[in-house]
């Protein structure tokens, strides 16, 4: 892509600037995400010291496992300049079929193969929307609008509309299996569950593959200009192919856990909660446009929003605000970010 | 040990013969021989459309010839890929860079090259103290910093002249055997131009062919090695520079003998129509005072770093100048937005007419009276469609296109009929002062001619026209007068109708303090 006359002219003035507030922010937007959150944290302590209690940390920690899970497969789409919304379809439908398969044919399938039938399942259903993006050469929110319809009418239509309220019990025994134990004060039982350790594990493996490996730069390549990359030798197939597969493995593996979690596969759960997740991966730093963003920013934005949906209540704020802030703080971090780079 | 059969021919990296190359109608190249050898230097030089560009599209696998022979390394093809051309050791350094913005120089340097010794194949753990020791060799030998602060610098931080030697940097980095560098001086300052031509000597050591695209002759002759000279799609010569003077490069390039046609007949009105008092805008352009009569053509012409581009984009409000001010019509203007340039009566046709001037998939209609649906449209919105037909038809016979069939989406047209579509729109707001940015870039002959006479019969008639370009003979046939921008100010004004391509070369190429230098200085 030609390099616009007007940004020569903004350029050029550049030079060698010493090193500013400014200029770190601009390399590293996750900061001002962490400092968001650490203001509201300190914001919701100080007016309800309840907010620093294990038990709502237990829960925020819970509740970031399956929307962290989905952030990080956004992300690495995003790092390679596309887009996905087709994530929590595949969710959806591999959590219920799986459930539903385990059910009636492998009710004794360890949990580590139940997992693992999920995960592929996903990986098979990003691996037809990575097909699709570069085949039809259609911008990946199309294709991802039509795969999430069809998904999600797939699983509706020929699979099944009923809610499974027992679930396997190698699958419930996971979901409540714990971690860390604590006691409160009135004596009820606090749980953080091994399925948390999930998230810190795929956020270092995706850390992992983003940085260490040819793959991740190509992710990176791909996503800050895809005809220069392929100029020079990068295969835009296999990035698709890998992205979108392994941002569907990661939809897999949130579903499976969802349901473990809530000991209940109901069909019409996740879809819908797409926006959510993109605000949350936008909101930690990465551009919308592609090829910027960090896996510690996207953490820092998923628990940013976690945070927000489940304090407004702590400090007596109703729960129906959650989205009017949610909604302001995208707007401002977006207005922010666009300013610094403006006067860059 | 040396072989004897190696001593002659050994060294001759890359042969072409007879190429052919046809794009639709436009015969581009006519049967091009050339030989390159490693170690040596070559200036391609000619004019814009002589082919230059479609000769390096085919030695680096871009464009596949008609015809013709192309041998490398001593085998033959008859036409290359991108990967075979790679693979050879063929490193092209466009005019875009091709460099991935987001990504550090480091990666931008080095990547490629455990890219290559993987076969393309991404499953494979990133060798990062490799890519440093890669990046930091490359960038040594461009003349760049190679300390680990640079390296991670992402490269959209860096100024531009640096991003252009960090693409030279990867170009080198993969053991390239010939580099081709298409026009790799216009954004540099003098200084990085006498880094660059010390980086060309280190590759010729290290028996590198080095290939120049280029237009400024006096950087050849700094540089040294071979003058290779194109015109409309033939090599015409081909020899070391000291056998050539200046002026016989220039006549072998322009072809004298058919383009010293004057098209200006007319005389200038004497009322003034537009004027600009001290303009400028950053490091871009400063201090330019110019006016332009009732029925004059003015040229303005300088390289492309030396601020003709700014001025065009700014008089146009597309990047709006942020000192000085404008006059039309004698009523001082503001311009911050092309509407304010569109409203004070000011036309523009930009440079780049596929990304920035049409819409390749309407047709010829809707592009034409795209500038004045306002006008055309009752009071509730309601475009008049018959109005709009006689008016986009009546454009386009002024403009003398070669279609009655005003349906067809102009992205079926050849560059010269969407060169006068383009030109065509922008009468139809009936400006008083046209900007024709490079008005035949890319434009064939026949069409450039037409293009010219429409130039003229628009002066003829009152308005008031602004040619930018680097075309001389375009300017010194159509204009009255020229002026020459060199370091972002106006050097020189020339009568069009005494002036030389050598004098205006001269006045183009005299260094100057840049405005950005003198900033540093003071």
């Amino acid at each position: 892509m030609s390099v616009s006359r007007p940004e020569e002219l903004r350029e050029s003035p550049q030079g060698s600037r010493a090193f500013s507030l400014g200029s770190l922010i601009r390399r590293r937007p996750e900061l001002v995400t962490l400092a968001i959150l650490i203001v509201i944290c300190i914001a919701v302590a100080v007016a309800n010291p309840a907010f620093l209690q294990p038990s709502t940390l237990i829960d925020i920690g819970r509740a970031s496992v399956v929307m962290g899970l989905f952030a990080l497969g956004v992300f690495v789409i995003l790092a390679a300049g596309g887009i996905d919304v087709s994530f929590t379809a595949i969710a959806a439908l591999t959590m219920y079929s799986t459930t539903l398969l385990v059910q009636n044919y492998a009710p004794e399938l360890p949990i580590l193969l139940v997992i693992l039938a999920a995960t592929l399942g996903g990986v098979v259903l990003g691996v037809i929307n990575g097909l699709l993006v570069n085949i039809l050469r259609v911008p990946s929110l199309i294709v991802t609008i039509g795969t999430q319809y069809l998904f999600r009418g797939a699983l509706l239509s020929f699979i099944g509309t009923v809610w499974i309220m027992s679930i396997p019990t190698q699958m419930g025994a996971f979901g409540r299996m714990p971690l860390l134990q604590f006691e409160t004060a009135n004596r009820a039982v606090i749980t953080l569950p091994v399925y948390f350790l999930v998230l810190p594990v795929a956020a270092l493996l995706t850390w992992w593959i983003l940085n260490h490996t040819l793959m991740g730069r190509a992710i990176f390549a791909v996503g800050g200009n895809a005809d220069v990359a392929q100029r020079l030798g990068y295969s835009l197939r296999t990035v698709h192919l890998f992205v979108f597969g392994y941002a569907g493995a990661l939809a897999g593996l949130a579903g499976i856990i969802h349901v473990s979690a809530n000991r209940l596969a109901n069909p019409f759960d996740l879809v819908g909660t797409e926006i959510n997740v993109i605000a949350a991966v936008v909101l930690g730093g990465a551009r919308i446009t592609g090829g910027t963003g960090s896996v510690i920013g996207t953490i820092l934005g998923v628990l940013l929003i976690v945070v927000v949906n489940s304090v407004l209540v702590l400090v007596g704020i109703p729960s129906t605000w959650q989205r009017l802030v949610v909604g302001s703080f995208i707007l401002l971090a977006a207005a922010f970010f666009v300013m610094r780079g403006r006067r860059a | 040990m040396q072989a004897p059969e190696n001593a002659g021919g050994a060294s001759r990296f890359l042969v072409m013969r007879n190429i052919h190359k046809r794009f639709g109608g436009v015969h581009a190249l006519r049967g091009v021989d050339l030989s390159l050898e490693l170690g040596e230097a070559y200036h391609l030089l000619g004019e814009n459309g002589c082919g230059k560009s479609t000769v390096i599209k085919i030695m680096s696998g871009a464009h596949a010839p008609d015809e013709g022979e192309i041998v490398l390394d001593g085998k033959s093809y008859s036409s290359l890929t991108p990967i075979q051309a790679l693979s050879a050791g063929i490193e092209t350094v466009y005019q875009d860079l091709s460099l991935l913005p987001n990504l550090t120089v480091a990666e931008n340097v080095a990547l490629s090259e455990q890219l290559v010794s993987s076969k393309g194949r991404l499953a494979r753990m990133l060798n990062g103290a490799r890519l440093r020791e890669t990046a930091a060799k490359a960038l040594d030998m461009v003349g760049l910093p190679s300390d680990r602060a640079f390296l991670a610098t992402v490269v959209s931080d860096l100024p531009l002249a640096q991003r252009q030697l960090v693409a030279i940097a990867r170009a080198v980095a993969t053991r390239a055997k010939l580099v081709i560098m298409d026009e790799p001086t216009t954004s540099l300052t003098r200084r990085e131009v006498d880094n660059l031509i010390s980086v060309v000597a280190r590759l010729r050591s290290e028996n590198v062919a080095v290939l120049f695209v280029t237009h400024k002759l006096d950087e050849c002759y700094r540089i040294g090695g071979n003058a290779v000279v194109f015109r409309d799609g033939e090599c015409v010569a081909q020899g070391p520079l000291e056998g050539f003077t200046k002026r016989q490069l220039s006549e072998l390039m322009t072809g004298h003998a058919i383009d010293s046609e004057r098209y200006r007949t007319g005389r200038p009105g004497t009322e003034e129509l537009f004027s600009t008092s001290d303009l400028g805008a950053g490091s871009a352009f400063r201090g330019i005072t110019l006016s332009i009569r009732k029925g004059e053509v003015l040229g303005i012409t300088g390289l492309a770093d030396s601020g003709r581009n700014e001025l065009a984009l700014a008089i146009a409000g597309v990047a709006p100048a942020r000192t000085g001010t404008l006059r039309i019509d004698g009523t001082d203007t503001a311009i911050h937005t092309p509407a304010d340039a569109i409203h004070a009566g000011i036309g523009y046709v930009p440079e780049d007419r596929l990304a920035e001037g049409l819409f390749l998939d309407k047709s010829i209609l809707d592009n034409e009276i795209a500038l004045v649906v306002r006008q055309l449209s009752n009071s509730a919105g309601v475009l008049d469609k018959t109005a709009g037909a006689r008016l986009a038809g009546k454009l386009a016979e002024d403009m003398r296109l070669n279609t009655r069939d005003l349906d067809l989406p102009v992205g079926s047209l050849s560059g010269g009929n969407q060169q006068r579509v383009l030109i065509g729109r922008s009468l139809g707001n009936a400006p008083k002062l046209l900007v024709l940015h490079g008005p035949t870039v890319g434009v064939d002959v026949g069409s450039k001619d037409t293009i010219y006479r429409a130039i003229q019969k628009l002066a003829d008639g009152g308005m008031g026209l602004l040619i930018i370009s680097d075309d001389l003979p375009e300017l010194l046939q159509n204009c009255d007068r020229i002026l020459v921008m060199n370091g972002g100010r106006l050097v020189a004004e020339f009568n069009a109708e005494t002036a030389d391509e050598d004098a205006l070369y001269q006045a183009m190429l005299t260094p100057t303090a840049r405005i950005s230098d003198e900033r540093i200085a003071s």
